[in-house]
């Protein structure tokens, strides 16, 4: 399986124009043979939208732009980030992984981070699932930017039995200070974590970050491939426009799995048990 | 507070390049003074656009500072950017004939806010951006002219202390002059930075780094070393300067007003 990261900088509220940029990668992956290609998170709308949430928001089984990325799903996996709108008036920060010309499923953002540069919960509901499904790369779970930092989310995906864990990002690098990786200080974070959820799932984990600026905040890049024994496979350039290629080999997931035996011996009974005796004593 | 200087030489020109590429624009224009922000600002101008694409604007009043005027031509010569002299003497002696006065940061800031509007005028002229020069430190502490030497298109240096633009400015190798000079807002002839904040760049710099970067409290940061007034002062600068670092309130009446809940990204649509 060749799998595409598009590390690409979407124009803020502009859906039509980021179709457009969809279908020159999708185009692009498609004649270097991928199978599936992937995008950062809300790589439909660009990320700090604030009011224009709703005016860039569409409905999976109506709106023409989605309709479009489903009909090329038939060529090729896509994997991409986008408002959604609900009936009920909510937005969520979503993901949606579709294949032979169908949505085989969406992810609502669980956790929106709130804090600082980020405003996620004044505009978005949060989701409240993880939820693995079989695609073309055996067992898969998303993940949208924050999830991934949660050690929970990771947890949930692999009592999914996930086999392949992609993230969609839209991550700000902050601290350039005393760097010496020609990086931003937080890249660093994403990677820790790719490493540690690969190796300890016995799954492949794969990180599209974006890249460009908006109001003065630059993404930091650094898409990456981890493989099941938590060796980095490909990474894309830091704080740049990339485009990343890396050949999955599904039998690394069986191999890593004979040498440990994590996954096997994950108990999410006991995990259920004690969080829900925590949970009635749970200082919010 | 050493920082990766390749790697935010990289940054800056992208931010550069790309946020004028959104908006429209190819050119920049950079009101150059001969001191270290304003030489910093134009290399990485002339870097991420091309050196034909960017127009130095040298803007001093009357001969007060031949030497600093001569350092910005010889700056402009070295990148290979555009460059034009203009002396804002006759705006500014213009206006205060009319209304005299003896306080000199009066003068110092007309001065300021004259060569602002002679950036903003060759801004439309050039169809070119204006590319600030303000630091994070006098960004911080209030140490700049509102809608003076702040004002600006777009800003590389603003989240730069200025002991880091000064390692910036050795890394991309501009005059030694320039690297060494003594910071001065070049309100009146001989004043410097350092003495008027009453505080070296380095001692301020380390000062506010703990307490905006670091978030440490007052307490915490005095007794890492620092003498306690100096760190009350740099706060009381820091608070009385807010002004300067906000747009200005709008008094709310309706359901949706521009700054309290009317919430449109800068980047819209770009």
């Amino acid at each position: 399986m060749l799998i595409a990261l598009a590390q690409i900088s979407p124009v803020l509220g502009e859906v039509d124009k980021n179709l457009r940029l969809h279908i020159k990668f999708i185009d692009k992956a498609l004649q270097k043979g991928a199978n599936v290609i992937v995008f950062p998170e809300l790589s439909l709308t660009g990320y700090r939208l604030r009011d224009l949430t709703a005016e860039a928001a569409l409905v999976p089984e109506t709106s023409a732009p989605f309709g479009e990325l489903v009909r090329l799903s038939r060529r090729i996996s896509i994997v991409a980030g986008f408002v959604e709108a609900t009936a009920s008036g909510r937005f969520y920060n979503a993901a949606a992984f579709l294949s032979g010309g169908r949505i085989l499923h969406i992810h609502r953002k669980v956790f929106l981070p709130t804090f600082g540069m980020f405003e996620e919960a004044r505009f978005f509901a949060p989701g409240r699932d993880f939820r693995t499904f079989d695609s073309p790369l055996g067992r898969t779970g998303l993940m949208i930017c924050r999830d991934f930092l949660q050690l929970s989310s990771g947890s949930l995906l692999q009592a999914g039995g996930a086999e392949t864990i992609i993230v969609l990002s839209a991550a700000p690098g902050r601290g350039g200070t005393e760097g010496q990786g020609h990086a931003f200080a937080t890249s660093r974070m994403w990677e820790l974590m790719g490493e540690t959820l690969s190796f300890f799932t016995s799954a492949f984990v794969v990180y599209c970050n974006r890249s460009g600026f908006e109001d003065g905040a630059a993404f930091a890049g650094g898409s990456f491939v981890y493989t099941p024994l938590g060796r980095l496979l490909a990474k894309a350039a830091y704080a740049e426009k990339d485009f990343l290629f890396a050949e999955i080999d599904r039998r690394e997931i069986l191999r890593a799995r004979r040498l440990w035996s994590w996954t096997r011996d994950d108990k999410p009974e006991v995990a259920l048990r004690v969080l829900q005796r925590v949970f009635h004593r749970h200082e919010d | 507070m050493k920082i990766d200087c390749a790697f935010v030489e990289r940054v800056l020109c992208a931010f550069v390049r790309e946020e004028l590429g959104k908006a429209g624009f190819r050119r920049g224009v950079v009101g150059l003074s001969g001191g270290l922000d304003s030489s910093v600002s134009a290399a990485l101008a002339a870097e991420a656009l091309g050196p034909k694409n960017v127009l130095g604007l040298i803007l001093p009043y009357g001969r007060s500072y031949a030497a600093d005027t001569e350092d910005a031509r010889d700056l402009a010569r070295r990148l290979k950017i555009r460059f034009r002299v203009l002396d804002i003497a006759p705006m500014v002696d213009a206006y205060f004939r009319a209304v005299p006065s003896k306080i000199r940061t009066l003068k110092g800031n007309k001065m300021a806010r004259e060569r602002m509007s002679v950036l903003y005028d060759f801004s439309a002229r050039e169809k070119a951006l204006i590319i600030g020069t303000s630091n994070k430190t006098e960004l911080l502490i209030g140490y700049g002219t509102v809608h003076g030497d702040m004002a600006c298109a777009l800003n590389p240096l603003g989240d730069l202390y200025k002991t880091q633009v000064r390692q910036l400015a050795a890394h991309l190798r501009l005059p030694e002059r320039i690297l060494k000079k003594k910071p001065t807002a070049g309100l009146w002839p001989g004043q410097t930075d350092e003495d008027e904040i009453g505080l070296s760049y380095d001692e301020l710099d380390r000062i506010l780094y703990r307490l905006v970067d670091l978030r440490l409290s007052k307490a915490e940061v005095v007794s890492s070393g620092f003498a306690r007034a100096k760190v009350e002062r740099i706060l009381v600068m820091i608070k009385k300067s807010q002004f300067k670092r906000c747009m200005p309130p709008i008094a709310k009446i309706s359901s949706r007003t521009i700054g309290h809940d009317f919430l449109y990204p800068y980047d819209w649509g770009r």
